[in-house]
């Protein structure tokens, strides 16, 4: 739907609005976590506190790939509901299978890619919806898991690698280091290379981007090849963080990523999205939860909240395309 | 008119699933011999019932073009209110079927509001009242608690025959929404507003009107099969829909109908459902774990949406 209203053919002025556009809703999901946490921090004190606020951004580091990764899906028009199976696969059989925390990175990162390639492939050259294709993974990988495991996932993490999920160097998280080493990286890959403006010039057309003799097929592919890897990173991340590899690793990520992804300016019509909006948006998500259990209000209250923040986020930006 | 041709049309796809369904047959009188008892053939059919009338609701959804992702949290939300009101007087479960059925109208009503409407696509709309119902089960009771009189959960484990009433029912529903999608103007819009919404609302067809119609069926097909559920459990689960928002749609995809919308129906969706739910079984059957259950559940899908990719748009 707002496919329509942009002209693929970015003329110099239009794409000043674009950026102009993304300033604003930016400022407007900032505005919106500087509430949320000026509240917060009137009714207890315990929110701001430096321990607290380190929390929520290693808490938020897992699902910050996660969304990145979606977001560049959706931008091709895609969606992405097999990460959170990602996450739990990789983190169960590279864990299980190797003792090493460098070679767990690289064969977790190498299978999360792996995973994505099977996922572009079916969408690209099989023409399988993203949603079936992505789905019908989720949950092959989750019979794959779950047999391997036989239900009950073994193994203790090395030292390094809980050091690399929980400690930090200078007072800063190692994840959230690794976090915005690959925010800067794919931001800079989407607005900064040609390959960046393919992806949204498939995204906002995909018979233009095949006119300009993009390749196609391979774009998407590469989409959900990205997706994989950051979904294998944050699921690593993730079960370090946790110290326990469990089956169920990452569960609801798969749509918690969406909802960041469009909380933050992703549109599900493809073409659109920011590295830092969806940062924020996924910063906002996970601060609401820590909210709720600073207030020691009930958790069913932060499912009541996430949903009507999807909604009212989503049709704030479907107002403002339409007008 | 090519519009009702397509949909009363046996397609490939029906001849695929019943030769699927003939395998599994086969493949269950040779594991067992408690397959083919009556016994086993009506519990299939009561394990099928609940996900039946779901995926009869997301068809209806997906031919136009749409999803439903609120089945997870209605489904919990409307069994808690059912099963909180019912009670045990036949007055109270009067009062709480009408209730159920008024929010299930509901809930679709602001689904398709929303969709139609604010523009909103649906997928977000109905994942962010899912996650809303879900909490808000939880926030009326986290264990599952309420009850139903006892003559209706009689009722629902009632047969005739070697078929469950549960299944009756099922059968007498598919035939009316099928019925209404062949027949009625509602159904040809439902086609055409999945096929081609711009050349619909261009038409001069009401879009925005029947999308509402369309959730509001939906979330009324969901509240029935909420009160089934709570019969058969006897009470209110406030985690009973836990990934029925996702089972729902496998059924539909399998049984030939497009995600984009405007082509299938509701007999390949019957079948697939009686396909998948045998399949289940008879790998229990063969004492094959449901980890590869879910293996060959995935795998199915991939086949499925393969085989129809390519043959119009998917």
């Amino acid at each position: 739907m707002t496919a329509t209203a942009t002209n693929p053919a970015n003329s110099k002025p239009n794409r000043n609005t674009v950026r102009a556009t993304q300033r604003r809703e930016l400022l407007i999901l900032l505005g919106f976590l500087a509430v949320i946490w000026a509240v917060t921090t009137a009714l207890s004190p315990r929110f701001l506190t430096p321990a607290n606020l380190k929390d929520i951004l290693i808490q938020a580091a897992p699902l910050g790939f996660v969304v990145i990764g979606q977001m560049i899906v959706i931008i091709v028009r895609g969606l992405d509901l097999s990460v959170a199976s990602i996450m739990a696969t990789v983190a169960v059989l590279s864990t299980a299978l190797i003792d090493s925390t460098p070679v767990i990175f690289i064969v977790g990162l190498l299978l999360g890619a792996f995973i994505g390639a099977i996922n572009g492939y079916l969408v690209a050259y099989r023409k399988v919806t993203p949603f079936l294709a992505t789905l019908a993974t989720m949950i092959v990988l989750q019979g794959i898991r779950f047999a391997y495991t036989k239900g009950a996932p073994g193994g203790t993490l090395p030292e390094m690698f809980r050091w690399l999920a929980t400690g930090d160097i200078l007072g800063i998280p190692v994840a959230l280091i690794a976090l915005a080493v690959v925010g800067f990286g794919m931001h800079w890959l989407l607005e900064r290379t040609v390959f960046g403006r393919r992806l949204k010039l498939y995204g906002d057309s995909p018979e233009a981007a095949y006119m300009t003799g993009a390749p196609t097929k391979l774009l998407v592919v590469m989409a959900f090849v990205i997706s994989g890897v950051l979904a294998a990173i944050a699921g690593l991340f993730l079960v370090g963080y946790v110290g326990i590899v469990d089956n169920w690793t990452g569960r609801g990520y798969e749509l918690d990523s969406i909802a960041a992804a469009v909380i933050g300016g992703a549109a599900l019509s493809g073409g659109k999205g920011s590295v830092p909006g969806v940062l924020l948006a996924a910063l906002i998500l996970v601060s609401l939860f820590n909210i709720v259990v600073i207030l020691g209000l009930s958790i069913e209250l932060q499912l009541v909240i996430k949903g009507t923040l999807i909604i009212l986020a989503a049709a704030v930006y479907m107002k403002r395309s339409q007008g | 008119m090519s519009t009702i041709a397509r949909a009363t049309r046996a397609q490939p796809v029906h001849l695929v699933v019943i030769a699927l369904i003939a395998i599994v047959f086969v493949i269950g009188f040779s594991a067992s011999d408690r397959f083919a008892t009556p016994l086993n053939m009506a519990n299939v059919q009561d394990q099928m019932v609940a996900l039946a009338i779901v995926a009869l609701a997301q068809t209806i959804v997906i031919l136009s073009g749409g999803i439903d992702l609120s089945y997870a949290g209605a489904l919990s939300f409307l069994c808690v209110v059912f099963a909180a009101i019912a009670g045990d007087s036949a007055g109270a479960l009067l009062l709480a079927m009408a209730a159920v059925v008024a929010l299930g109208i509901l809930i679709g009503m602001i689904n398709g509001g929303i969709t139609a409407y604010v523009g909103v696509h649906p997928l977000i709309t109905t994942l962010g009242t899912s996650t809303i119902l879900a909490g808000a089960a939880l926030l009326i009771t986290r264990q599952p608690s309420g009850s139903v009189p006892l003559f209706f959960e009689d009722f629902t484990y009632g047969r005739l025959g070697v078929m469950p009433f549960g299944m009756i029912f099922v059968i007498a529903l598919y035939l009316l929404i099928g019925f209404m999608l062949w027949r009625t103007t509602f159904g040809t819009r439902i086609y055409a507003i999945g096929d081609n919404e711009a050349a619909a609302a261009v038409s001069g067809l009401p879009v925005r009107q029947t999308k509402v119609a369309i959730y509001a069926l939906s979330g009324l097909l969901c509240a029935v099969a909420a009160m089934y559920m709570t019969g058969r459990f006897g009470v209110g689960d406030p985690r009973a829909g836990v990934g029925f928002d996702l089972r729902s749609i496998t059924p539909v995809i399998v049984g030939g109908t497009l995600l984009a919308g405007g082509k299938g129906g509701v007999l390949g969706t019957a079948l697939a459902v009686i396909l998948l739910a045998f399949l289940a079984n008879v790998l229990n059957f063969m004492n094959i774990s449901s980890y590869y259950q879910w293996i060959a559940e995935g795998l199915i899908i991939i086949a499925a949406v393969s085989f129809f990719a390519g043959k119009g748009k998917s």
